[in-house]
């Protein structure tokens, strides 16, 4: 795909890395020109309607399709009766069961809402009719709707997230003040405004397939693994995605079914899921609780904190969701212990949601701090100061670098903190109830080696080529601006193709790991192409740059020379005209020299290369505080979010504009998170009951307020080539609990379990 | 149900002739029917706002609303709002200039219900353009900034 021309603003630095370059693909999607994957002009096409279990648990005894099969326009319905001949795909890892054989369509019910069918017709339309036309006959077995029925259980103990030092049990029964709570989160939902879906067609056995996408390489494999067919041979076009937020990481049930059904019709098949089958289909923010202790001096110093936290999966895999993420490395604390649970229930396993583990992890401990900050009667800017951590006490080592001081003092100046008035309900306007509340975030530095190729052509305009894949974080703007920069060219001479398996391997676009990682082979890639055509053009006898004597080039401003005016300066264009070169083209990645194709393949398609944040001599995260603002009607206990200050140490910025923008989107998702957003289960049947847009409640326009970011950060080179950390899931830790204990200090009510509904104030 | 019937839909100035099924919606038609795929569809349901469009200059949501019922109005969809020269509507221009979208997925009907917010005088002060802009959602949280772009569009217009 051609990207169109940006327009172009404020100065020329806006088109180097870290300038505030508009977004590059900004034109596209304000005319409705970016194409999203249901949005393809394919010929032929047949439509699919999934069709999912009305039960919890259970057995589907028989599936009658006469009357859906007879149906106007119907080509085809599929149950548990098909066998698809399907194997199971690797897991992230990239292991993988030998020759397990797929039931996309199992027979086995596990949770309501699951696809057990699916009916293809000639128009959506008559899908739609015939799906209701099929009558499925069950044999129900018992079930757990949540982890609060009395039949879950405490379930298992995941021992690699068992973690302490010192003897955080003694420490505390020894300290003189301690606090305890327990903190829960209801299951959330990612709600990305592009449902899930799909189109697919095959030619031979050649599969391409149109599918939003986090990881092109990632979910190309699953495709090729469950059909036993080449990676080669599998296409995953994802150049625009609807957003994601962890949800579109992964192949799922509907692709293979949908994939199938359109390779046993021999036509090209498009599947979407309804919004309220997005509810069921995959996972969102798996339920938590967590019970924290902490002991502290008189004078609020920490002596010890224990953790004790659980998490609904499914029954059929484990998913933790860590409660203890951010409990070990917010605060310097010698005597600590964590211990996570997952308890399994009749829902589909949950999946990755913006900051897994670490949000609801922050809600406990940013929660509970502020607990202990009016126990003790302390500020809790003050307590949290106080116990500012120096290194990393789980894992021993210096951070990389950590300016959550700076968050937080930069944070409160700006907020106006100093001019609170500490006790709960002594700040008011009328019958509004004013509160002021600080929640820290943080979330790791995660680094995947990562490919990409440069191609510099003859008419002077330079191509970015890359599978990774950009859902509104910026990927686009960001390596153009990399290629402008090392080039010494606009961004508008810089053209970026993404999304696609077939192009060079990329990191996930998850776990805030994909513009570290893309970036450093992008800078990479671009200066090899750079020293390539410098060699050239110092060297080759047709190049008028060849007579300067001068052993290196400069670029800049749309200019090759040599350094201090020795001589001529030329365009790209002039010089590859000059070189009698088409064309420039270098790939390079970021994996150890030498790595054989098995190993990049491995790199690309799994997560088995990703390094964590301790992996190396460092701790590296990225850290941010939030302070907020709410309004608390007296009377009916509703709750406005007033005013946020949110500052941020996310390292060096290659964008603020978008950072600043991917900090706000996280935010407000925090601002739902506090206030509005709760799966809600039917106990009975094991049903999410407000599986829609109407009814699980996301932030509007009117909900949230003027969100104001601040950067504290300082390149850190530690963490990624050019000095980034992550950006895009941070923005929204923490922000719960600034909100609940803003709702704390306003109303004097404590409340611990999310969302902060008015019957919980009044 | 296979019965289809004839509409001839003015869509952007211009006359569609199809055939489609009566319980076609306005939605459908545009992005199945009409490769007019801007138009986005993200509940189905009337709960987004993303299937936004103009019909008669009113914005009303597509998925609710049948293609038969349109037949003789004048429909504008965010492939229509742009001058021939495709120089950008102000609108469109402000969504870049303040980046008002991340994945872009909700903003042609963001667009939409801004272009005929501001017709309607209902952008006159921050407050305003929230409320009047809430049946619109946007996950990725670009709330702030689209504020910022329909008060600039909006004082330009």
């Amino acid at each position: 795909m051609t990207i169109m021309e940006p327009r172009k603003h404020g100065d020329a630095s806006d088109g180097t890395v870290g300038g505030r370059q508009t977004r590059f693909e900004g034109n596209l999607k304000v005319t409705g020109g970016a194409t999203y994957a249901l949005e393809y002009p394919v010929e032929g096409l047949a439509y699919a309607i999934l069709v999912q279990s009305t039960i919890p648990a259970g057995r589907v005894v028989s599936v009658d399709a006469e009357k859906a099969l007879a149906a106007p326009g119907v080509l085809m319905v599929l149950t548990p009766d098909d066998d698809m001949g399907l194997l199971v795909a690797s897991d992230w890892g990239g292991n993988r069961p030998e020759n397990q054989p797929y039931y996309p369509l199992p027979r086995q019910v596990q949770y309501n809402g699951q696809s057990i069918a699916a009916v293809v017709a000639e128009s959506r339309e008559q899908a739609v009719e015939a799906a209701r036309l099929i009558c499925i006959t069950y044999e129900q077995t018992p079930h757990v709707a949540s982890f609060n029925d009395t039949a879950a259980g405490e379930g298992k103990v995941m021992d690699n997230l068992t973690s302490g030092w010192g003897d955080a049990e003694a420490a505390l029964a020894d300290a003189p003040v301690q606090i305890e709570g327990e903190y829960s989160t209801p299951r959330e939902y990612h709600v990305a405004m592009e449902p899930h879906g799909l189109t697919v067609k095959w030619d031979g056995d050649q599969i391409t397939v149109w599918e939003p996408s986090q990881w092109s390489h990632g979910m190309a494999r699953s495709y090729s693994e469950w059909f036993g067919i080449p990676y080669e041979n599998v296409r995953l076009i994802s150049p625009f995605i609807g957003g994601g937020f962890g949800s579109k990481g992964a192949a799922l049930a509907h692709g293979a079914v949908a994939a199938f059904a359109s390779r046993k019709l021999g036509r090209p098949v498009k599947l979407a899921l309804t919004r309220p089958q997005n509810f069921t289909n995959y996972g969102g923010r798996a339920a938590t609780r967590q019970r924290i202790k902490i002991g502290a001096t008189e004078d609020g110093i920490l002596q010890a904190i224990v953790h004790r936290g659980a998490s609904e999966t499914s029954t059929y895999a484990d998913w933790p969701e860590q409660t203890g993420a951010a409990t070990p490395i917010l605060y310097k604390v010698e005597n600590f212990s964590s211990q996570h649970r997952v308890v399994p229930v009749n829902a589909v396993t949950p999946g990755a949601l913006r900051g897994p583990g670490k949000n609801p992890s922050a809600f406990g401990i940013e929660s509970a701090m502020e607990e202990l900050a009016y126990k003790l009667g302390m500020d809790p800017l003050e307590l949290r100061l106080k116990n500012y951590a120096d290194h990393d006490y789980q894992s021993g080592k210096p951070w990389s670098t950590r300016r959550l001081r700076e968050a937080l003092t930069e944070g409160a100046e700006a907020f106006g903190w100093s001019k609170r008035s500490h006790e709960p309900r002594s700040m008011r306007d009328g019958n509004q109830l004013i509160g002021w509340g600080i929640g820290c975030g943080t979330f790791p530095v995660i680094q995947a080696p990562s490919e990409a190729m440069i191609r510099i052509l003859g008419n002077g305009r330079v191509e970015v080529v890359s599978g990774a894949i950009d859902m509104g974080q910026g990927t686009y703007t960001i390596l153009a601006q990399t290629a402008a920069e090392v080039f010494g060219i606009p961004v508008d001479q810089v053209e970026v193709h993404l999304g696609d398996s077939r192009l060079p391997g990329a990191a996930i676009a998850g776990g805030s790991m994909l513009a570290g990682s893309i970036l450093g082979a992008v800078h990479k890639a671009a200066t090899a192409a750079r020293d390539e055509l410098i060699g050239l053009a110092l060297n080759d006898e047709k190049s008028p740059l060849r007579d300067t004597g001068a052993n290196t080039l400069t670029f800049s401003g749309g200019r090759i020379a040599a350094p201090r005016d020795q001589g001529p300066s030329l365009t790209l264009s002039e010089l590859m005209a000059a070189l009698g070169r088409d064309e420039i083209e270098i790939l390079r990645n970021t994996l150890p020299e030498g790595a054989t194709a098995q190993e990049q393949h491995q790199a690309w398609t799994s997560m088995a290369k990703v390094q964590g944040p301790t992996m190396g001599e460092y701790s590296m995260h990225s850290w941010c505080a939030h302070f907020a603002e709410v309004r608390v009607d007296e009377d009916f206990g509703t709750v406005r979010v007033s005013r946020i200050v949110s500052a941020f140490d996310c390292g060096r910025l290659y964008n603020p504009r978008l950072v600043e923008s991917q900090w706000r989107g996280g935010i407000i998702m925090g601002i739902g998170q506090a206030l509005l957003e709760e799966g809600l289960v039917d106990q009975r049947n094991g049903r999410t009951v407000n599986g829609n847009m109407g009814d699980y409640l996301v932030p509007t326009n009117a909900d949230v307020p003027h969100i104001e970011v601040i950067s504290v950060g300082v390149p850190d080179y530690g963490a990624s080539a050019l000095g980034g950390k992550g950006v895009g899931e941070v923005g929204i830790v923490g922000v719960a609990p600034a909100i609940a204990n803003a709702v704390f200090h306003a109303t004097g009510k404590r409340v611990r379990d999310l969302p902060i509904t008015l019957e919980k104030l009044i | 149900m296979t019965r289809t019937i004839h509409l001839s839909l003015d869509i952007n100035g211009r006359r569609h002739e199809l055939d489609v099924e009566p319980r076609v919606t306005l939605l459908d038609a545009l992005r199945e029917h009409l490769a007019l795929t801007g138009t986005k569809k993200g509940c189905d349901q009337g709960q987004c706002g993303a299937c936004t469009c103009h019909v008669d200059g009113s914005r009303v949501l597509s998925c609710l609303t049948l293609a038969a019922q349109v037949e003789g109005r004048q429909i504008t969809t965010i492939e229509g709002i742009a001058a021939e020269n495709g120089e950008l509507h102000p609108v469109q221009a402000a969504f870049v200039e303040h980046d008002a979208f991340q994945c872009g997925y909700c903003t042609p009907g963001q667009i939409m219900s801004a272009v005929a917010c501001i017709r309607e005088g209902h952008a006159g002060s921050d407050e305003e353009i929230r409320e009047y802009m809430s049946g619109n959602l946007c996950r990725c949280g670009a709330y702030n900034n689209i504020v910022a772009a329909v008060r600039e569009a909006a004082e330009m217009a």
